[in-house]
């Protein structure tokens, strides 16, 4: 197998980690440091630490120890130019004087100054870059489980076997390649069973979750588990994962100790020579000296002995002066003499790793005797086995330093020194001196550095450890990608029934409300949008338009009570509404506050077809079934809106079209303005409403949406020898602020109520009771302090929507739409103006393109205000 | 915020499904005056403590239902549908 590192070939075999192949392949370096980009080598072989981070495929801080190498995989350096060997900004550690612990906080006290160099100092320290990647997919998972088994180790294992056996349903999450946990490398540490794994994996109730991280615990009881690689058409599957009884067993991690240039390639922790030794059979140096002492430190030795590695000495921690060599170990100095050497293993002090515990609620407390911190007092559906619970070899507590070279915190370069530094600046509580020294808060989430850092704090503050306490933990640990949790990049659109026929027709998509509307349509006559706007008004007004009105919002509402109903929501009264009959809706708050509007058509005693603003259907039907809860009415609502398909024909020629297909009498004395029929075009059942929204003559057809291309396609036949267009939302807003029809949403928003929209006319104060009233009544009585007002620009331009409206040099109000209308010639629109200006022939001055503009108000429509072209 | 919420009619379910409809409040009768309409429709107790909520299910039954809930611990102690619940 093959991938390719910097660009060159690497040979991996079948197991192994991209980081085993590269230091099978003679690699010590993997990785620069954060601040002073000092040379890095494997140390946990785990995971754990930061070490070994690199981009793989464009993502960045892969932790390449635990990944497995893959056919074809492009692997990149991080933090280092040109190269790992030698990095350019390594020089930065001799200028370490220059920036102690929270130096920029200290220097750059001017925010100018540190615009200045925040650019400077982002390019030189930190972690990975995100490179352009390729299209990768994440995907979501939600499950639910008696109990979940946190950690594949014995521990682990042991805990499922147990629940399993009962017959209860188990989840066993592990963040290896493969269940076994330190049983696989330290075989005679704990002996697993032969056959323990397969044994597992036959039960039919457990479930296993291997290379997944569970990366915290939230209310619930939930899990969030990150699972890498779930199956070849996915990277990454988040699994939200709920669980009854939680058995975190997550093991236990070993720490470094310190000693001045206890970073260097070379130095690696006992449990990272394991791990190479019998994961990758790869031999980790040829001459090495173990630092540690007892059964831990001799049994490494001997395994080293037995690997072909010569052993040059057994040293306490208390003995060593420092570690020498420059890119890599060549001696270390103890107290007594020099050794040589090109490996320092180091048996440190391992921590339970319970920090999912106290995500729970739980404690975590210092025990004297094991030397760490120890979970407890948990809650009751939680527990803790194995080594997250102490269950291991009491730790002696390695001696501290006080030294600049000597590294706490691997993931943001804070030496002993730092946090020494930091202590005596006052920052003497664990929590302060964390977020002063970012001690713990680099990608390791503390794991590296947490004993050490609580270790100092604790001897220069004179505390013990129990008394200084642990940084509190929280999600996500270990760190999740967030193409993770964002998910899959499902967008689901809505296509109208004649979405094909727009196509073909030219359309320019917009989105509204996850539907895609035609905003216009491109024509050979028209150059740009504005000339298809025109053209499509032009046909509107002078001969005959269609557009697809599909995306409104139908809801069928039956029932005897249904007009009651739609008494207390809406402000106008619709029990009164004669069969036959629309009427224009407006529906309120509490406050008064204008919610949507729409049509309301009465199509029998006990049945009406309401409509709703294309975004705001499923609002409208909850508000209209919040009304009914507790009420023992008689009313059904049904939501019709993907149901039916429906487009308005408007413009003078409009009766003409539509009479070669509709069997009724379209004639105003049989159909009149604001009347609506059951009929039929073709063969096809319709709902014909004879309403106005562009201000001509002109239908709402509402057909089954299967039939509604059909229809619109019979509309556009019928219709050539009269000129018909279709028409899209542009060239709609356009005809509709012509005649001030209001769009709700646009030209009202979260505090318009309808005196001051222009709408009182639609209120009746006279019902006996509806949602707003009591506000409505005062809103009536009393003058409101601005009004929508029409205005038509006398200057040129075009005031954006949302300008401001400017009196006497202060701001006194704001458009809500402007179009430039070709009736006027020249631009209109809808403002909000205080009230004295809310009068015909007002003067008033609009921003347009950071001028002035003098504009003139208007209160009636700037086309045909008397209304007659839709009623002819 | 992950707690599950049991609905009367679909059981426990994840919080995500519904849409809040915040704490129940009694309409103040239609003379009342103008502020204690204005309090009814603006003003939040903004309980800490245990609070009877309005609570919609909107990617389950769709069905609106009251929901009493600890706003501190987010424990749900009951949720019923208002006209049951007199009854």
């Amino acid at each position: 197998m093959k991938f390719f590192f910097q660009g060159k070939t690497v040979e991996a075999k079948p197991g192994d980690s991209i980081a085993a192949a590269l230091f099978r392949g003679g690699r010590r370096i993997f990785s620069r440091s954060f601040k002073y980009h000092r040379p890095r080598g494997l140390l946990c072989v785990a995971g754990s630490c930061p070490n070994c981070m690199m981009n793989v495929d464009g993502v960045p801080n892969v932790r390449t120890c635990v990944t497995p190498a893959q056919e074809g995989v492009r692997v990149k350096a991080q933090n280092a130019f040109p190269s790992l060997e030698t990095d350019f900004l390594s020089a930065s550690q001799h200028f370490d004087r220059l920036m102690p612990v929270g130096w920029y906080y200290k220097t750059f006290t001017h925010p100018a100054m540190w615009h200045a160099v925040e650019p400077i100092i982002r390019k030189a320290a930190g972690l990975g870059e995100v490179l352009p990647t390729r299209r990768v997919e994440y995907e979501h998972q939600w499950m639910h489980t008696d109990a979940a088994v946190i950690g594949g180790g014995w521990a682990g294992i042991q805990a499922t076997w147990a629940i399993a056996e009962r017959g209860d349903l188990v989840v066993l999450v592990d963040d290896q390649p493969s269940l076994g946990g330190s049983s696989l490398y330290r075989k005679n540490a704990n002996d697993l069973p032969a056959d323990a794994i397969a044994k597992l994996e036959n039960m039919p109730n457990v479930r296993i979750l291997q290379r997944s991280s569970c990366f915290g615990m939230y209310e619930g009881n939930l899990l969030g588990i990150l699972q890498r690689n779930p199956h070849s058409h996915a990277v990454e599957r988040l699994v939200h994962l709920r669980a009854k009884r939680i058995v975190v067993a997550t093991g236990s991690y070993e720490t470094p100790i310190l000693f001045p240039n206890n970073d260097l390639p070379g130095v690696m922790l006992s449990t990272g020579a394991w791990r190479l030794l019998d994961l990758h059979g790869i031999v980790p140096g040829k001459r090495a000296v173990v630092v540690g002492s007892g059964a831990v430190a001799n049994e490494m030795a001997s395994k080293l002995r037995e690997s072909g590695v010569e052993v040059a000495a057994l040293v306490a921690a208390t003995e060593i002066i420092s570690a020498r060599g420059t890119a890599q170990v060549t001696g270390i100095q103890t107290s007594t003499r020099n050794f040589s050497c090109d490996l320092i293993v180091v048996c440190g002090p391992h921590v339970p790793n319970a920090g999912l515990v106290s995500q729970a609620g739980g404690k975590l407390n210092w025990s004297d005797a094991q030397g760490a911190f120890l979970p407890g007092d948990l809650p009751s559906n939680v527990s803790v086995v194995g080594g997250a619970a102490g269950e291991m070899p009491p730790n002696a507590i390695p001696p501290l330093s006080t030294d600049k070279r000597a590294f706490v915190c691997l993931c943001s370069d804070v030496s002993c020194k730092d946090l020494c530094d930091g202590v005596n600046e006052g920052f003497d509580v664990i929590e302060t001196l964390k977020r002063y020294t970012t001690a713990t808060m680099g990608p390791c989430q503390g794991r590296m550095c947490q004993l050490s850092a609580i270790g100092i704090c604790a001897k220069e503050t004179g505390r013990t450890l129990g008394e200084t306490g642990v940084t509190t933990s929280r999600p996500p640990n270990p760190s999740v990608t967030l193409g993770a949790l964002a998910g899959p990049g499902h967008h689901p659109t809505r296509f109208t029934p004649m979405h094909s026929s727009h196509q073909r027709m030219g359309a320019v998509w917009m989105d509204m409300g996850g539907w895609k509307r035609s905003r216009y349509y491109k024509r050979h006559q028209a150059a740009s949008e504005s000339e298809s706007v025109l053209l499509e008004h032009k046909s509107v007004r002078e001969a005959v338009g269609v557009i697809d009105v599909s995306t409104l919002g139908k809801l069928d509402v039956r029932g005897r009570d249904a007009g009651k109903l739609l008494d207390l929501v809406y402000t106008h009264r619709f029990s009164e509404l004669r069969v036959n009959q629309v009427r224009y809706a407006l529906m309120c708050d509490q406050g008064g506050v204008i919610l949507d509007d729409g049509t309301i058509s009465r199509l029998s005693e006990t049945r009406y077809f309401v409509t709703t603003t294309s975004g705001n259907l499923d609002f409208v039907q909850q508000w209209l079934q919040w009304q009914l809860v507790g009420k023992d009415w008689d009313v059904h609502i049904c939501n019709v809106t993907p149901g039916y398909g429906a487009m308005n024909l408007a413009g003078p020629r409009s009766r003409d079209v539509l009479a070669k297909l509709a069997a009724c009498d379209l004639s105003s004395a049989a159909f009149p303005y604001m009347a609506c029929r059951e009929s039929t075009i073709g063969e096809v059942p319709v709902i014909l409403l004879r309403i106005g929204f562009v201000g001509e003559t002109g239908w709402e057809i509402h057909c089954p949406a299967e039939s509604a291309e059909e229809v619109w396609q019979m509309l556009l036949d019928a219709g050539k020898e009269f000129g018909v267009e279709p028409f899209g939302v542009e060239a709609q807003r356009l005809l509709r602020l012509e005649k001030r029809h209001v769009i709700v949403g646009v030209d009202t928003d979260a505090l318009t109520n309808p005196y001051e929209a222009g709408l009182g006319w639609a209120v009746q104060l006279d019902k006996p009771d509806f949602v707003g009233k009591s506000l409505l009544a005062h809103a009536a009585k009393n003058q409101p302090r601005e009004k929508l007002v029409g205005f038509i620009l006398k200057g040129a331009g075009l005031p954006k929507d949302g300008a401001a409206v400017v009196m006497n040099g202060q701001p006194a109000g704001r458009v809500t739409s402007s179009r430039f209308s070709p009736i006027q010639n020249g631009a209109i629109g809808l403002a909000f103006v205080p009230v004295s200006e809310a009068r015909e022939g007002a003067s008033i001055q609009v921003r347009v393109g950071g001028e002035l503009s003098p504009a003139t108000v208007t209160m009636k429509p700037f086309y045909d205000p008397e209304g007659l072209r839709l009623r002819q | 915020m992950s707690f599950l919420l049991p609905c009367p009619h679909c059981g426990q379910r994840s919080v995500y499904e519904f849409r809040f409809g915040g704490e129940v409040k009694d309409q103040p009768p239609l003379d009342a005056p103008e502020s204690a309409w204005i309090d009814y429709r603006f003003y939040r107790t903004n309980t800490a403590g245990v609070q009877t909520e309005w609570w919609l299910h909107r990617f389950g039954c769709g069905q609106w239902m009251q929901a009493v809930r600890n706003t501190v611990s987010n424990e749900v102690l009951e949720s019923f549908l208002p006209e049951e619940k007199g009854r």
